[in-house]
Order: structure tokens, then sequence, then C-alpha cells
């Protein structure tokens, strides 16, 4: 039985690639731990392992949830004033779409998302090479 | 002969052997494949009676953890789960060399590794990510919740110092909203694939907007079926949830009763 690396969608049964935060949760926090005592250790692991996680229900978290919500709210005020705004509606949906999901995780997300082109890129040289 | 490999031989102590992952049988890896680290070592097999471990050599003196790390570990077990059983290890295993991977990892567990490949043959690990778009859930949030509703009126426009504790109060009803949707979701979820999975994970949420997160268990037959409940599910979901599935990968959710960690700092 052969294996061999498949990176970035070049495994058909794949329904979809993996981002870098979904392979944190995965290999950072499961699979199977050697006694401490047999594992040489490795600097630069458990830093990685701290960035990632977020903060779930802290009040960081309350008031990006109460930003998100007055943004809402401005967004419908616009909707429900025909006539005024004009040009100004189309920009504020694109703004408040663009607001979304800001502060937390937004570090892990410009890293996955800067990182992903690395990954693709490892991915064609890895496929030259099989050739 | 690589540098690695020089400096091993002549006992530089600054070299380890990181391991992947664990099969089971006689393994077959393509020449070349490339494995952690910078310059990447080349990936090999340490054979142990009927277990295989799948490693490569490591420069000790560079830290492991860039992303291109990562990718490397997860895809190279995650190929190898679609073919057969594999017991996947955290990232960041690393021995001191060939005879530690035998005589300290697999010889003491060999049985507890066979057991567990036993058990895992013929299965993959999927998982089932959701997250709520924004938009939707705030408003069904605050269509259902008065109180959420005249707090964003408050808020709207004012100066946010001001009306902080209405900010923090509007923020921990909308947070409360969304967990218990979450459960909801996730309870769907669960009910929707049940008898197309063999076990199951509900993993903790990674972001405040997922609303389900889960690790299935799924025998290789049924995982077009799983598929199509999922797809199913997503239709259902229209725009309250973004829903991806991903897999198969290694069983990394599942391995838990395999692990010898319990004696980790006897």
């Amino acid at each position: 039985m052969t294996i061999a690396t498949q990176p970035g969608g070049g495994n058909s049964s794949r329904p979809q690639p993996s981002g870098l935060a979904d392979v944190i949760d995965t290999i950072l926090d499961k699979g199977l731990v050697i006694d401490a005592y047999v594992r040489v250790s490795l600097v630069g692991i458990e830093l990685l392992t701290i960035d990632a996680r977020i903060v779930i229900a802290s009040v960081d978290t309350y008031l990006r949830f109460a930003e998100a919500v007055n943004r809402l709210d401005i967004s419908q005020e616009k909707e429900g004033l025909p006539g005024l705004v004009g040009d100004l509606e189309e920009g504020g949906a694109k703004h408040k779409t663009k607001g979304a999901l800001e502060a937390a995780g937004d570090k892990l997300r410009e890293f996955t998302e800067s990182q992903t082109g690395d990954r693709e890129h490892a991915g064609r040289r890895s496929r030259g090479r099989e050739d | 002969m690589t540098a690695q490999a020089e400096a091993k031989k002549s006992g530089d102590s600054r070299t380890g052997v990181y391991v992947y992952g664990i099969l089971p049988g006689d393994i077959e890896i393509e020449p070349g494949t490339a494995g952690v680290g910078d310059p990447p070592g080349e990936v090999r097999s340490i054979r142990y009676r009927d277990l295989t471990a799948l490693v490569s050599d490591v420069d000790l003196d560079r830290p492991l953890g860039r992303a291109e790390d990562l990718f490397t570990h997860e895809e190279l077990l995650d190929s190898s789960a679609a073919e057969m059983a594999v017991l996947p290890l955290r990232f960041g295993a690393v021995l001191a060399s060939d005879d530690a991977v035998s005589d300290e990892l697999l010889g003491p567990h060999y049985d507890e590794f066979t057991d567990a490949l036993r058990q895992l043959e013929g299965h993959a690990e999927y998982v089932v990510k959701g997250r709520y778009v924004e938009q939707t859930v705030l408003g069904e949030v605050l269509a259902e919740n008065p109180e959420a509703a005249q707090l964003g009126q408050q808020i709207s426009g004012a100066d946010p110092d001001a009306t902080r504790d209405q900010r923090i109060q509007l923020g921990e009803i909308v947070s409360n909203a969304i967990e218990a949707r979450r459960q909801a979701d996730t309870r769907a979820l669960g009910d929707a694939v049940a008898d197309r999975v063999t076990a199951s994970v509900v993993r903790p949420p990674s972001h405040e907007l997922d609303a389900v997160y889960a690790a299935f268990l799924v025998e290789t037959g049924k995982a077009d079926a799983l598929r199509q409940a999922v797809e199913q599910l997503a239709s259902e979901w229209g725009d309250r949830i973004d829903l991806r599935l991903i897999g198969p990968l290694a069983a990394y959710d599942f391995v838990g009763n395999a692990a010898p960690a319990e004696n980790a700092g006897n």
C-alpha cells in the first residue's frame, strides 16, 4: 500500500479542503500524546496553541456582539428611509458586511489567509515533484 | 548523505525522530515524501512486529509549528486514513532515535495500539463545522427578544463609553441566545446523522459564532450517506448557518482510549 501526501484537494474523496484553523483545532488539540518522559521537547509549539484559543463569552465578546447589533440597526434604519440615501445605501450595506466578525480571531484569520497562499504554493511544488 | 544524517552519524544529539502516526502492517511510502521541518526530512517507516510508525528526522534546533508543518502532519495522516486505520499522534511528538520509537513507544504500548487500530479499521473521521451567519442570527435574536431590541435602540448612535453597561447587557443576551441555538442545532445535527455514524464527539466551539462543531467516526461504506445527511441539513438551515463537511481525516478525536498520556508526569 502506498502513502503519499495529497495537498490542496488532490484527494477527490475530500469534500472540502480544511484551512489552517481546522488543522490547528485538530492536530494541536487531538491525537495520541506520547508519555512526557520519552518525548523530546521542541520549542515553538506551546505558543501557537495558546494563540489559537479563542475566548468564548467574555466581556469583549459581549461588546463585540453589541457593536454588531449597532451596525445592524444602522443599516436597517437606512433601508427604512427610502429616497434619502441612494448611493449611501449601497455603501452602508457593504460596510456592514465587511464590519462583521471584527476583533477576536482576526489575527488567526489573517494568519490563516496568509498561510493558505503558502499552502497552495507548497501543494503545487509537491505535485510537480510527483510528476 | 544529508546534513541531518551526517549530524546523526557523528552523534550530534540535536536531531530527533518526529512521529506522525502508527499504522498496521507493512507500509510502503512513496519515495521523496516530505515531512515537517525546514528543510523537510523524508518520511520513512519504523517497523515493530506488525506495527509501523510514520516518522521523519527533524532538526531540534529549529522550532516546528510553521503552518506548512501543521499541514504536512495532517495531510500525511489524512491521506493514510483514507486507505487504512491510522492512530494519529498529536503534533509535536519527537523521540530521541529510531530505537526510542521501537523500544519506548511501539513496544510498551503494542497491545493498546493494536486494539485501537482494530477498532478503527474500516473507519475514518469526518468533522462537521457550521457557523452562524451573523446578520441572520442577530436579526433573529432582536426579533424574539424585546429587551435586546430595546437595548439595541439605546446604543444606536450613542457614545460607546457612555452606553458600555447597555452594550455588555445586550452582548450577554446575544451570547446566551447563540449558546441556546448552538445546543439545539448540535442536537439536530446529531439526530440527522445518528444512523450513519459509529461514534461522535462534540468539539467545544472555536469561535463565538460557531453553530455546530462535531467529529464523527464513520464506516467507509457510510461516508456518502453522511455527506447526503449533511447536505440535507445545510439546505434546511439555508442562510442561517454556513455548514462544512471536512474529511476523511485520521481519527484524531477517537484515539483517547489508546492514549498512553495517562502516565504522563508519573
